[in-house]
């Protein structure tokens, strides 16, 4: 790291090049070193509930432990195999009764932001309830 | 002015600052919303149909970073048609079948805002590419147009209008509940107005969108929050005088909707306090040093005193990163309330994309 006194504050003088260089190229590396980490997958599990809504079918199993890491995209195959619904049939899913996430989202970020109980209530329906 | 920068009118006799607070407010608003990035789209050469005006085939634009892609179909679609391509050998094109991938391969996704892909794009570049050029004016973001065989799965959605509004919608609630803990501001849109606001977004109309936009955004006034020693929730509010803890405003909301962008993933999302447990308002570096402390350490704290050094600075930490919201690279005092009010892109969510500083 900074082990040449004033060299931080010399590295951010655009005149200054010499010495710095070598700091610089260090630094890069110590910030790829940090996205590798921040790249690895969360092994975690999340409790994802899932709720039928309207006419939906109730399923047998209602909880099931899902990888915090998938996207909510993933969650709805699951949900659509576990139904035993072809892609073709409607399916809507929402959470907590109030939105759709963004297929993108990761079960990760929505329990973090949405979960209640210790889970993430996702619920499911035949229509579009809250379009 | 004040009408899109407050969702609630000051009563008669609004002290000064909150006129200043409004102007800033609506200035920023103003900002993120006419920022453009430059895009240049390029048919795949192997995908032209037969007979095409090759050397033709690239089409360039400036586009407004709230617009995504599926509404610049149509314009894309029409240079190519008339300029591009053969009639007879264009015909058989499904325009659904269309889709966008960078140069270096990674898909263009249909619901995420023009400036987002931008800047995903950038800093991606700040690991891959050569380092930029200082004073460099913006490069524009070089899209392959593909024609055929659109990977589906991560698309994730269909290129239809439809889609991308309903997509858009789906953020604006999910923003309103993270801030709130309901869409109810949402959902309470009357369907003129819920359509209204997607036409803001098609348009480009800045007034369209924040007509209804303003219904839904808290307001950006920080009242008592910025007072040094004091805090919002400690001061009553007063029956005598005008109450200034705004309940429906930016410091009052359980949690700012923001998610960070690193190089090639992944995407986080946390809790956003707009105050944090001190009373001071949850600032940029707060939240960068506490959740990506590899990439934002925290600053040490200045040295005591002594009677050499009376007034000590704390030591300089390396800069190994940035946070770029709206293309900007955003100041590490900025307060995340203020960032989710004023920054925020069209969809309620504060994107925040962080690169990494080269030699």
């Amino acid at each position: 790291m900074a082990s040449v006194i004033g060299a931080s504050e010399a590295a951010s003088r655009p005149s200054a090049v010499g010495f710095i260089k070598p700091e610089r190229s260090e630094q890069f590396e110590e910030a790829l070193k940090a996205l590798e980490n921040y790249k690895k997958k969360d092994p975690s599990k999340v409790v994802v509930r899932f709720k039928a809504v309207g006419n939906a079918p109730i399923m047998k199993q209602n909880f099931y432990k899902i990888t915090s890491s998938n996207r909510f995209q993933a969650v709805i195959q699951f949900l659509r195999k576990e139904l035993g619904w072809q892609a073709g049939e409607p399916l809507f899913t929402y959470i907590n009764l109030s939105f759709s996430p963004a297929p993108d989202d990761t079960v990760a970020n929505l329990f973090k932001a949405c979960g209640t109980d210790g889970h993430l209530i996702v619920n499911y329906s035949t229509t579009q309830a809250w379009g | 002015m004040s009408a899109y920068g407050t969702t609630r009118q000051p009563g008669g006799g609004a002290p000064p600052k909150d006129k200043i607070t409004d102007y800033h407010t609506a200035l920023f608003r103003r900002l993120a919303w006419e920022g453009t990035v430059p895009v240049e789209i390029r048919v795949d050469p192997k995908e032209l149909p037969a007979n095409s005006d090759r050397g033709l085939e690239c089409y360039y634009l400036q586009a407004p970073r709230v617009t995504y892609l599926p509404l610049l179909m149509a314009e894309i679609r029409r240079f190519l048609m008339d300029v591009v391509f053969d009639e007879a050998a264009a015909s058989s094109l499904k325009e659904e079948d269309w889709w966008f991938e960078t140069e270096e391969g990674a898909i263009a996704k249909w619901h995420w805002p023009l400036g987002l892909i931008y800047d995903n794009h950038t800093i991606s570049m700040s690991v891959k590419g050569p380092p930029p050029t200082p004073n460099a004016t913006a490069t524009p973001l070089r899209l392959i147009l593909h024609l055929a065989s659109p990977p589906t799965e991560k698309l994730m959605l269909s290129p239809s209008q439809e889609a991308c509004k309903q997509a858009f919608m789906g953020q604006l609630k999910e923003a309103d509940f993270i801030r709130w803990g309901s869409t109810k501001r949402v959902t309470g849109l009357r369907k003129l107005e819920q359509d209204g606001i997607w036409e803001g977004i098609k348009d480009h109309n800045f007034d369209d969108y924040w007509k209804v936009a303003s219904k839904v955004t808290p307001s950006a006034a920080a009242s008592n929050a910025l007072s040094p020693g004091s805090s919002a929730h400690t001061r009553p509010p007063s029956n005598d005088a005008p109450s200034t803890f705004d309940r429906d405003g930016a410091y009052s909301v359980r949690s700012v909707p923001v998610r960070i962008y690193l190089p090639d993933g992944p995407i986080l999302q946390e809790v956003v306090p707009p105050l944090l447990d001190d009373g001071h308002p949850n600032t940029l570096y707060h939240f960068l040093s506490t959740h990506l402390s590899m990439l934002f350490p925290p600053r040490p704290p200045a040295p005591p005193p002594s009677r050499a050094k009376p007034n000590p600075q704390p030591p300089a930490v390396p800069q190994l990163a940035y946070a770029m919201i709206q293309g900007v690279i955003a100041p590490q005092e900025a307060e995340m309330a203020w960032l989710g009010v004023c920054m925020a892109g069209a969809d309620g969510w504060l994107s925040i994309c962080v690169g990494v500083n080269r030699g």
